[in-house]
């Protein structure tokens, strides 16, 4: 596998990438705060007429693949994969709403349509006029790593093509009452998007492991394999994203890992940037792209700053769904 | 390419039978599973009829040991797996076995009985109905049961899903990343699937007419079909000889409206060009379509007309089958994919039920009485779903 990124898009609760004060304003920490993106102004990027009748997971999945296409300096891409656990909650829970209230009476389709969790992609398929191949997957904490496996099968087979690559969620209320009534803190909703080819970038995804485990020694065993299979050492790796949440019970894995095989790397979190939700190794990605040459925020440096970023580690969980990413960045 | 991508078996269920045998005799037959729903409950049980798996929750946990709490997509989701794997699940050794789902609404079953509690804030208590509202979790919940350790993913591309999982299967088949792939997808019966469809004013009153210029749209289904990938090296290991090849695949999205198909059929048509090119076959040599034709006055017109347009006047027998199930959504293609394998298997061409008028703006009409002893060698089936997102899948002889 070597996936290409040329560029991101990135709305998250630390802003968007396209603003001067992203990663400006850290979310608050305080246990039970509902991290919320904070939304850019979308007339730059969708028509007023179409943004009035989107959800915000629409809007948020547009934007982030405006900017991730501006910056690339593509109309067009020709192929789309998305990752999505949740899919469009909000448009869900409206059409569930009326329909348990109205006792299946007097609905409207609106929010129905809307509800499917290919909407976003769909929308972008619609707004650009891409008649391309068109997927998304929805596999928990996996959806994005599965999302950005199918671009590789998919450019394995069209070489010349570039892949509009995203992942995201979004929060609503109920949903943040669900996940913390089963322990989860820092929920958050995040969309970042990418433009990914076969052509050489400075950033390229070398590898992606994806397990499913309750087992951090397994999770630690395959990091070792990955590595082997790379041909790449601990040693020559300058940091490691590590998807620590704050939340000891979380955090835990990530010492044990440390311990094993990372105590000696620069390690770096980024949920404390983004808050914690399924597709956010989607935001990590990014935020390499966008930190690599002007550096992390002094709040995501956990042991020590790294000196360069080349070769990067990212290692990340979401309840048992864990990914390891090994991505090359060149100067 | 590595290997070509071989079905060797195939599980299924659906309101025409809970397994390949007892489905592939009511094809046969021309007997269909539509009929009101007696296990859904809904405001709307004598006025829409559905095709419904008649069995209760826990009559269907029965046949493969899951937990009958489960959301219904799994409980059915299962039933196919275990039909398709069972043979072989015993002596993998050091093959790397896939299993790739597809669904459309997880676990909305469970979600929208407690919804309105979970509202008000009583939430602790009905975890275990919550537990499986995501769709992966539905795949998750049958990986487990069956001990499927490998890659595990799910789609969801609407009325499209499964027909992308049996796709990304065979991808990774070829591309010598898998041995073995279990493929496909399932959905169940849910107030929330059916009322939507209601407010789209595509539900018909009666049971479905693909294809008939007198349609008024299409009956949901439900239940699960998923066919069993191996490459050359799985078949060599259980010495099993294949039914037929996954020859071509493709995804296309006619980029149109959200839920309408463009009326000449923009992305059927590239979806199924695409799926030509891949299998290397001309349209001439396709014997049998077997179409998304959900009996909606929308689908059913672009689809003819990209097909008319695609193979120019030399229209391959062609029958929708979702007068038999239901449409039964993201495990439509799944259910479709086995029985355009039969197809192959059995040299038959399935009847498009109740058809009685030709469609005044295509040319062709289906097959509507059972052909058997066919020279079936290459079969083409068709999912296009909400979203714009259109499938097809080439099947092949070997």
């Amino acid at each position: 596998m070597k996936l290409y990124i040329h560029s991101v898009g990135i709305i998250s609760a630390a802003g968007n990438n396209n603003a001067d004060d992203f990663l400006a304003t850290i979310p608050a920490q305080e246990v039970g705060a509902i991290w919320l993106c904070r939304e850019p102004d979308y007339s730059h990027y969708i028509p007023t007429m179409q943004l009035r009748r989107m959800s915000k997971a629409v809007r948020m999945g547009i934007g982030a693949s405006k900017i991730a296409l501006q910056k690339a300096g593509i109309e067009k891409p020709d192929a789309f994969s998305v990752g999505t656990a949740y899919g469009c909650l909000q448009d869900t829970e409206v059409f569930l709403s009326k329909m348990v209230n109205q006792h299946e009476q007097m609905l409207t389709p609106t929010a129905f349509i809307q509800s499917t969790h290919n909407t976003v992609a769909g929308q972008i398929a619609l707004l650009h006029g891409c008649n391309g191949h068109n997927l998304t997957f929805v596999h928990r904490g996996h959806s994005f790593e599965q999302a950005m496996i199918n671009t590789a099968l998919y450019l394995g087979e069209h070489p010349q093509h570039t892949v509009l690559v995203g992942g995201i969620d979004e929060l609503t209320a109920t949903a943040d009452a669900v996940l913390q009534s089963f322990g989860k803190k820092h929920n958050a909703e995040g969309s970042s998007f990418f433009t990914v080819s076969n052509q050489p970038s400075p950033v390229c995804v070398n590898d992606i492991t994806t397990l499913t485990t309750k087992d951090t020694a397994s999770v630690a065993e395959a990091i070792a394999a990955m590595l082997q299979r790379n041909q790449w050492t601990m040693d020559d790796i300058d940091a490691v994203l590590v998807g620590v949440t704050g939340d000891a019970t979380v955090d835990e894995a990530y010492e044990l890992l440390s311990q094993l095989i990372f105590q000696q790397t620069p390690q770096l979190s980024f949920k404390n940037l983004c808050g914690d939700y399924p597709t956010a190794t989607a935001f990590a990605l990014g935020l390499l792209l966008e930190c690599r040459y002007k550096g992390f925020p002094g709040e995501c440096i956990i042991n020590q700053a790294p000196k360069t970023i080349g070769k990067t580690m990212m290692v990340s969980n979401y309840d048992d769904f864990w990914s390891i990413w090994l991505v090359q960045c060149e100067g | 390419m590595h290997s070509k991508s071989y079905i060797v078996n195939t599980g299924i269920i659906t309101a025409i039978g809970n397994n390949a045998t007892v489905c592939l005799q009511s094809l046969q037959k021309g007997e269909s599973g539509i009929s009101y729903p007696s296990i859904l409950k809904t405001h709307w049980q004598d006025t829409f009829p559905v095709g419904e798996v008649k069995m209760s929750n826990a009559e269907l946990a029965a046949f493969t040991g899951i937990h009958e709490q489960l959301p219904r997509t799994a409980l059915l989701s299962a039933i196919a797996v275990q039909e398709a794997w069972a043979p072989y699940r015993h002596e993998v050794g050091n093959l790397r076995v896939g299993f790739f789902s597809a669904n459309t609404v997880g676990g909305m079953d469970l979600t929208e009985a407690v919804y309105d509690a979970v509202k008000n804030g009583v939430v602790k208590e009905h975890h275990a109905q919550l537990k499986y509202h995501e769709c992966g979790a539905v795949t998750e919940a049958v990986r487990r049961h069956f001990q499927l350790d490998g890659f595990c993913t799910t789609l969801s591309t609407a009325c499209s899903s499964s027909a992308n999982s049996i796709m990304m299967a065979a991808q990774m088949i070829e591309q010598d990343l898998l041995d073995v792939a279990i493929a496909g997808g399932a959905d169940a019966l849910s107030r929330f699937t059916l009322n939507g469809f209601n407010t789209l004013m595509i539900l018909d009153k009666q049971p479905c007419r693909p294809f008939d210029q007198e349609r008024q749209g299409l009956n949901l289904g439900e239940g699960a079909g998923y066919v069993l990938l191996m490459n050359e090296r799985a078949m060599k290991q259980y010495q099993v000889t294949p039914i037929c090849t996954v020859s071509g695949y493709a995804n296309a999205n006619d980029a149109y409206h959200q839920t309408a198909s463009s009326p000449e059929g923009i992305g059927n048509k590239l979806a199924m060009s695409h799926a030509l090119h891949k299998s290397g076959l001309q349209p001439q040599q396709i014997d049998y379509i077997n179409l998304h034709g959900t009996g909606t006055a929308n689908n059913d017109s672009s689809e003819g007309k990209a097909i008319e347009v695609l193979f120019d006047g030399q229209i391959p027998a062609a029958s929708s089958t979702k007068a038999f199930t239901g449409h039964t959504l993201g495990a439509a293609a799944g259910v479709e994919a086995v029985f355009s394998t039969w197809a192959i298997r059995e040299g038959i061409i399935f009847p498009n039920l109740r058809w009685q008028h030709a469609m005044e703006d295509i040319s062709w009409q289906p097959v509507t009485s059972l052909r058997t002893q066919q020279p079936v060698r290459h079969v083409l089936s068709n999912s296009f779903g909400f979203g714009g997102n259109c499938s097809t899948l080439i099947f092949s002889k070997t």
